[in-house]
């Protein structure tokens, strides 16, 4: 992560530059040399004026918005990803808070996974200066920034991390590190479990050589309350199981673990910065791979709130590791419940790349989830579960079954098209009880095959600046309206 | 299809006696005296037979007083009793007449309103398709001829109805043109059809290849062109609009794809004999243009379908084509089996162009994606303006044909770039209904605009209250309730 430092004007080392220019506001020193590469300010802009020292300039548009002052910063910081150390010229006409959205897109933008390297590595940017008038008010603006960005990083690291280094057990000891910054954290082993009942996640691991594992990290916060619980996918490798996956594309099934990293990044980002809301992480870790001891299609299991389910597809494993995690969940009474998981690739079919499934049971939690991805740029989009995508979901043998069995043509045209989304969305409500509840179906935007605005190819770090928004802007008060919430002032 | 009668409140001496009940009530007006004329046997038989009058519920007794046959069915809880309850009802008890020429329901506790939109409900359910069955035994088919409402406000019951009437013709031509086999309702004998629509006072205009090669409609040509049969467009226009109170028209568009066989891009077989029903969105369009007509709504609207039979042939078009559709825009064809975009483009366009309409709304069976995202109990709504989109949510909900909006957005609009023209004519498989209505706001020219993807909704598996398997007509009724809240208000 870039170290950050700010010093008053003038800037006058002989640093690579970056130098943000409002629409129509190119300072007079380059004004000839912008106007030769067409450089107004325009948001999405960038030139280089000058070679030596190196200058770049990023356009932010009349009325500088956050996801463009974030884009900015970042697509300077992949420019001038050669040097080891940058300077951002604030000028005068950039705020403080403008400040620290262009530290927060250099500092994302800057970020590269090079643990798996043994030579060439370009290490990118290690530190930033940053030169402003606003020194004491940018720092603080930062200083709020920087604890969600650091927690995205570190999601994007995990995710990054190929599953034969990240297993179950050592993505569990990564997470015990957490403690060090304040976040209790308790994993649960095969034993555990097995005596809780956690029959789904038992499963789903069973046929890996490195068992399943929940993981409890517990934010304390400042007031006591009941807290609001994020649950996370951790499938730190997904074969499919039995119904195992096309040999094209299974390597990105690392990434499979994404919902279980973006929780644990909220988490320490709500750490880093001194959250007052008492927040839980419960994640559920396993490896699905296919083995003697593999669970089979047609198996019934009996999950942890004793609800039995058949199993159709082996593939569908992560509503399966979820019931377990939201019932344990849910039975902290928390203020909220949500969901995060790389689910499935209907999403991705619904909404492709641009935005992430939300469902729920809870309109207003929906609402400020919403809200919190269109402030940080990680969008969402509502969607539906109707009463017909859970009677879909009955089983000739148990409670219910974990999906919809595909028909290749059986049953008509329409029958080919499967709606597994809101499928695995209905299936999850059963198991999040009375609480609000809501679900983060990521599967399309966890990782990005090309160059994104606020980074390189690979992990995106999706749901860590989200989470982190949403608790800032909903949580961050004793709920006055819950009993237990006002039993607990008195402590 | 039954003839629907509304009389004064009595109970019939004989034969069989329909009772729509409330959830926890005891029975009321005619159920009640035929609880006492059978000495409280009704109540007990219903008590026995676990019926508690949940919406949705109805059992028959036989041979109950002097009635061959009672059937009691649920209304749900008397303060939720709506139209949508009581055509639910109405529907339920189709079924269970098939072998009875004549009933009466007692719908005399209930609203006139509510009566007629029983009576709604059940003629909407009765309609079938039997026009190809030549062997069908005189006992398996049904035998209802006349349905009796026994309610007090006749003449208010009568009102409603006759609206709701027209609509259930709308409905009725829709389910028809969507259930004829491609063989039969190909291009030339679908326009024919809509000819059909004149009698109503609607303008019907066809045009053919030639006056559409003349226009320049070089999309939905290149897409005709494998077909043995020819291509049509039919504009039909409603002036309903009092004198005095024109107004710029309701556009309605529809996509007609009579066969699709994916043409060169062929589809798979197994369930290829579905797509006679890619047809449908003009399907609703053409009914929603009857249903409107009928009731002689006071607004204008012009209703204007594409239609094309898509085959692989050794004149069909190639991926890898490009073509120039009627707006001057360039389409690069990646894939045949995306052609119903194509067709749109140049309806749209040629629609916005000649009518400048105050909206322009299509419905399509358009893409297999939108199944993936929603399933079959919302279409996928598309729009580029909200308070249009809230005016379909509305008329949708209204209706009990249900829409979710679906997202638009720059993002997704670059993925249906072109290296070779402007714009090809499939994004890939991620967000696949939205890079297809992205293709479709090209051809909007900034109007306000929606897209009804109706490929999960047009066509059902299964029984529904007031749609029998098959067809479902999806859009009609939205349509028509949509001209009625957005061109007759005021």
């Amino acid at each position: 992560m870039l170290k950050v430092g700010f010093r008053p004007p003038p800037a006058d080392a002989a640093l690579p530059r970056i130098v943000p220019v409002r629409e129509g506001l190119v300072p007079p020193a380059f004004a000839e040399v912008a106007r030769a590469l067409r450089f107004t300010g325009k948001p999405g802009e960038i030139c280089e004026p000058a070679a030596v020292p190196r200058v770049v300039l990023v356009g932010l548009g009349a009325a500088p918005a956050r996801h463009a002052v974030e884009r900015a910063g970042a697509a300077a910081a992949a420019r001038l990803h050669d040097a080891p150390q940058l300077l951002l010229d604030a000028g005068d006409e950039i705020g403080a808070e403008a400040t620290a959205w262009l530290a927060a897109g250099i500092a994302l933008g800057s970020w590269r996974f090079d643990a798996h390297r043994t030579r060439d590595i370009a290490p990118g940017p290690q530190a930033l200066t940053i030169v402003t008038r606003h020194r004491d008010a940018a720092r603080a603006a930062w200083a709020r920034q920087e604890a969600a960005v650091r927690g995205c990083l570190f999601a994007r690291d995990l995710v990054s991390e190929p599953a034969n280094h990240l297993t179950t057990r050592s993505f569990a000891k990564r997470l015990e590190g957490l403690a060090e910054f304040g976040i209790h954290v308790d994993v649960l082993g095969r034993k555990r479990l097995t005596r809780m009942g956690f029959g789904a996640l038992l499963a789903v691991g069973q046929g890996a050589a490195t068992p399943p594992r929940l993981a409890v990290l517990r934010w304390r916060g400042r007031f006591a309350a009941p807290p609001v619980v994020f649950v996370g996918k951790g499938l730190v490798f997904d074969t499919g199981g039995l119904s195992i996956k096309p040999a094209q594309g299974m390597e990105t099934m690392r990434a499979d673990m994404a919902g279980a990293a973006a929780c644990a990044g909220a988490m320490l980002a709500l750490a880093l910065r001194g959250s007052p809301a008492p927040a839980v992480a419960v994640l559920a870790l396993a490896e699905n791979a296919t083995g003697a001891e593999s669970y089979r299609p047609s198996d019934v299991i009996r999950t942890a709130s004793g609800r039995t389910v058949e199993v159709v597809d082996t593939d569908a494993e992560g509503r399966l590791v979820l019931a377990d995690a939201l019932h344990h969940a849910a039975g902290m009474q928390p203020r909220a419940i949500i969901d995060l998981a790389t689910l499935t690739g209907a999403i991705v079919a619904a909404l492709g790349h641009h935005r992430a499934g939300l469902f729920g049971n809870d309109p207003p939690l929906m609402a400020a989830l919403a809200a919190a991805g269109e402030a940080v740029s990680e969008r969402l989009w509502p969607m539906p579960i109707a009463a017909g995508h859970r009677a879909d979901l009955d089983s000739d043998i148990a409670d219910l079954r974990q999906c919809v069995p595909s028909a290749r043509g059986e049953g008509g045209w329409a029958a080919r098209f499967i709606p597994d989304a809101c499928h695995a969305a209905a299936f999850l409500r059963d198991f999040a009880g009375d609480v609000p509840w809501a679900h983060l179906d990521i599967a399309g935007v966890d990782t990005a095959e090309e160059a994104h605005p606020l980074g390189p190819a690979g992990a995106t770090g999706f749901g860590v600046r989200l989470l982190d928004e949403l608790v800032a802007m909903r949580f961050e008060e004793p709920d006055h309206h819950a009993p237990v919430a006002r039993a607990g002032l008195t402590v | 299809m039954p003839d629907i009668a509304f009389v004064k409140p009595a109970l019939p001496k004989t034969g069989v006696l329909v009772l729509p009940l409330t959830e926890a009530d005891p029975p009321a007006g005619l159920a009640q005296q035929a609880d006492e004329a059978t000495g409280g046997l009704l109540t007990r038989a219903l008590e026995a037979a676990g019926f508690k009058g949940r919406k949705g519920q109805s059992t028959t007794l036989w041979a109950l007083g002097p009635w061959t046959k009672v059937i009691a069915v649920g209304l749900g809880k008397a303060a939720d009793v709506g139209p949508e309850a009581a055509e639910a009802a109405g529907g339920a008890i189709v079924p269970a007449l098939s072998a009875d020429r004549e009933a009466t329901i007692a719908t005399d506790t209930l609203p006139p309103k509510l009566a007629a939109a029983m009576a709604f409900g059940a003629t909407l359910r009765a309609w079938r398709f039997d026009r190809y069955r030549t062997k069908e035994k005189e006992e398996d088919k049904p035998k209802l001829e006349r349905l009796v409402f026994a309610t007090p406000g006749i003449i208010a019951a009568k009102a409603a109805f006759a609206p709701l009437r027209a609509v259930a013709d709308g409905v009725f031509l829709t389910r028809e043109l969507v259930s004829e086999p491609p063989n039969v309702l190909h291009p030339v004998e679908f326009a024919e059809r809509c000819k059909g629509l004149e009698r109503l006072g609607v303008e019907v205009e066809i045009l053919g290849p030639k006056e559409m090669k003349r226009l320049g409609f070089g999309a939905l040509l290149g897409v005709a062109q494998g077909s043995a049969q020819e291509p049509r467009m039919v504009v039909m226009t409603w002036r309903g609009a009092p004198k005095g109170k024109k107004q710029k028209p309701i556009a309605l568009i529809g996509k007609g794809v009579t066969f699709d066989t994916g043409g060169i891009s062929i589809k798979p077989a197994g369930g290829m004999e579905d797509m006679k029903w890619d047809m449908a969105g003009a399907g609703a369009v053409v009914g929603a243009m009857a249903a409107i007509a009928g009731r002689k709504a006071r607004a204008d609207v012009v209703a204007l379908v594409g239609l094309v039979e898509n085959m692989p042939s050794g004149t069909a078009q190639r991926p890898g084509d490009v073509v120039r559709s009627y707006s001057g825009q360039t389409v690069e064809v990646i894939n045949t089996d995306a052609e119903g975009r194509l067709i749109l483009a140049d309806v749209m366009w040629y629609c916005q162009e000649r009518f400048d309409p105050r909206c322009m709304v299509d419905l399509a069976t358009l893409t297999g994606a939108i199944i993936i995202a929603l399933g079959h109990e919302h279409a996928g709504l598309f729009s580029n303006d909200d308070e249009l989109s809230q005016r379909i949510l509305a008329a949708g909900a209204g209706v009990g044909e249900a829409c979710w909006r679906m997202p638009l957005g720059d993002a997704y609009d670059k993925q249906i770039k072109s290296d070779i023209a402007d714009m090809k004519n499939v994004g890939g498989r991620p967000g696949g209904s939205i890079t297809a209505a992205q293709f479709l706001q090209r051809f909007t020219n900034g109007k306000p605009w929606a897209h009804l993807d109706i490929a999960g909704t047009a066509w059902s598996g299964k029984d529904q209250p007031t749609i029998p398997k098959g067809a479902t007509a999806f859009g009609v009724r939205l349509l028509d309730r949509l001209v009625q809240e957005m061109g007759e208000e005021g």
